[in-house]
């Protein structure tokens, strides 16, 4: 279980985060709506280890994350995703993805000098679970492209197929469907019911009502840094404070 | 002619070696080391500082390797992690303060006069033990550049948060790089102190890091080929410039000016022509396995 207690940041005073708490659960997609501004990436952040928050703490199977290290966060099994994909744009789809297994044999100069056998075979491993994820995310027609060369909705796939590619327990998503034709869309959905099938943990935020209210197990409301509400879709739907912050003051 | 020739290969092979070495920080990794000279320079003074105080030459050697492995980290480290740009300067920098602390210490290894050591007199001995470690080199440069490790060191050269993101420590990775990069280019200081048999700070200029920084953009960073052609071209007029300006009669600052000047007009051409370098990168490809 991925928790998070009473989390604050402050950045130059302003609060982005002010003492939220939330908890999600193998299995389970957990959507992060809000406003603009209203402290979903932050939020993201923290728990990724790209932030340290001010207080407050980050936990995976009650084990304290080492806040502001993302690589040991990764290292712990927390794979994510940025609302603009981050990808090696000049190397190829399929290299993206070899590069988002960590502990590779070859990534070793020791090994590489001296058992340049180990990282051969590592490799040829590696390159058939590559492709038979960008086949599952339907890219695999792509492999041999530069990654910069992809449309916005592709390299949002990619990217979280990188993601993937450590098998990560804990996934968090920034805006997948954000700029994503409505048949990439539909995709996405599907795929991120079968990774909640595989009883991984999914962080979700996303601005798309569509997308959360079919895929979310649970919703939590940010507004202004702070928790509003939680429920479920439906209940969130139905909730006039949500609508309102949402959609403005006048509706 | 043919001492000249042989003389003009062994220098190229020797500066081959320092611009893989950059072409492995910079090429493949985008590590901006604006004093790539300095590692040279490490390595040259090891045996010009065993030579000065009655040292052996494999001490000489041993000394210059490890100045430019601490030296390498001693100057990646204070930048810190994730912020590369300023490598730069700081690589600037170390390299000319080595330079004027070599000049203005006369005990450590003769200051401005420098100092003489044990010189390979035979000149196709020099040539082949030149060739030799370029062949070393590049073996080396290219089991990195088409192995996992070097693929990692793409995606840092593009982004360190997305290497960071995918658990692996931007950090390590570049000063991993760097000592091996910088062992390269000491290796080739140090063969080159024994080729030429005198070691004095005036050989290692900033200049001389832009001469090789024109040889790598000219070849292509990112290829280790375009490397060594790119050396071989500039150290070619480098070197012939100077038999000119003896044959000439021209002020031999003159043609030394002019033979940056030439560089200059070099490096605009290729912006200007040819950005990818006379043999571009590699596209590199995954060869299609099972299913």
């Amino acid at each position: 279980m991925l928790s998070v207690r009473d989390v604050t940041v402050a950045f130059a005073g302003v609060r982005a985060l002010d003492a939220v708490s939330l908890e999600a659960r193998p299995g389970r997609i957990l959507g992060l709506i809000g406003p603009n501004g209203s402290g979903k990436s932050t939020l993201l952040n923290v728990v990724a280890g790209a932030i340290a928050p001010d207080s407050g703490s980050v936990s995976i199977e009650a084990v304290p994350i080492p806040a502001g290290r993302p690589e040991e966060v990764a290292a712990r099994g927390v794979a994510r995703t940025f609302q603009i994909p981050r990808l090696a744009r000049r190397l190829t789809v399929i290299q993206n993805m070899m590069v988002g297994r960590r502990d590779q044999p070859g990534e070793n100069l020791l090994t590489l000098l001296f058992r340049p056998g180990a990282s051969r075979r590592s490799e040829r491993a590696l390159v058939v679970d590559a492709r038979a994820m960008l086949a599952r995310l339907g890219l695999i027609h792509l492999a041999d492209h530069a990654a910069g060369g992809l449309s916005g909705g592709q390299q949002k796939l990619l990217s979280m197929g990188m993601a993937l590619m450590s098998d990560p327990p804990v996934l968090l998503l920034d805006e997948p469907a954000a700029g994503v034709n409505p048949v990439l869309v539909e995709q996405q959905i599907v795929f991120l019911k079968s990774l909640a099938a595989e009883g991984r943990t999914v962080l979700l935020i996303e601005h798309n009502m569509e997308m959360i209210a079919d895929v979310c197990d649970d919703v939590v409301v940010l507004d202004a840094g702070t928790v509003i509400a939680r429920g479920s879709p439906v209940d969130i739907r139905r909730n006039a404070q949500v609508m309102r912050s949402y959609l403005g003051e006048t509706a | 002619m043919l001492d000249f020739l042989v003389f003009a290969v062994t220098m190229i092979a020797i500066w081959s070696v320092v611009a893989l070495s950059l072409d492995l920080q910079f090429g493949l990794c985008g590590l901006v080391n604006f004093g790539q000279i300095l590692p040279f320079a490490l390595g040259a003074y090891g045996p010009a500082i065993s030579a000065a105080h009655g040292g052996s030459i494999s001490a000489g050697l041993a000394l210059g390797l490890a100045m430019a492995a601490v030296g390498g980290v001693l100057v990646l480290a204070p930048v810190g992690r994730l912020s590369q740009d300023y490598w730069a300067l700081v690589s600037l920098g170390a390299s000319e303060i080595f330079r004027l602390l070599m000049v203005n210490v006369t005990p450590i290894a003769g200051g401005q006069d420098g100092t003489a050591v044990a010189r390979v007199s035979n000149p196709l001995a020099a040539l082949g033990l030149a060739l030799g470690l370029l062949l070393a080199m590049l073996l080396l440069a290219r089991r990195i550049d088409r192995s996992p490790l070097g693929r990692l060191m793409r995606v840092l050269r593009e982004d360190d948060l997305l290497v960071a993101t995918l658990g692996r420590n931007p950090f390590r990775v570049q000063a991993l790089v760097t000592v091996v990069a910088w062992l390269m280019a000491a290796l080739a200081g140090a063969l080159y102190a024994h080729v030429v048999g005198f070691v004095a700070p005036s050989s290692f200029s900033v200049a001389e890091t832009f001469i090789v920084w024109t040889a790598l953009i000219l070849g292509g960073a990112g290829s280790l080929l375009g490397a060594v052609v790119g050396t071989a071209f500039v150290q070619f007029i480098s070197v012939s410039t100077r038999f000119l300006a003896a044959w000439s009669g021209l002020p031999f600052d003159l043609v030394a000016n002019l033979r940056l000047g030439i560089f200059g007009v070099v490096l605009v051409l290729v912006f200007l022509l040819r950005r990818e370098g006379l043999v571009p990168e590699r596209k590199v490809r995954v060869d299609a396995v099972g299913p």
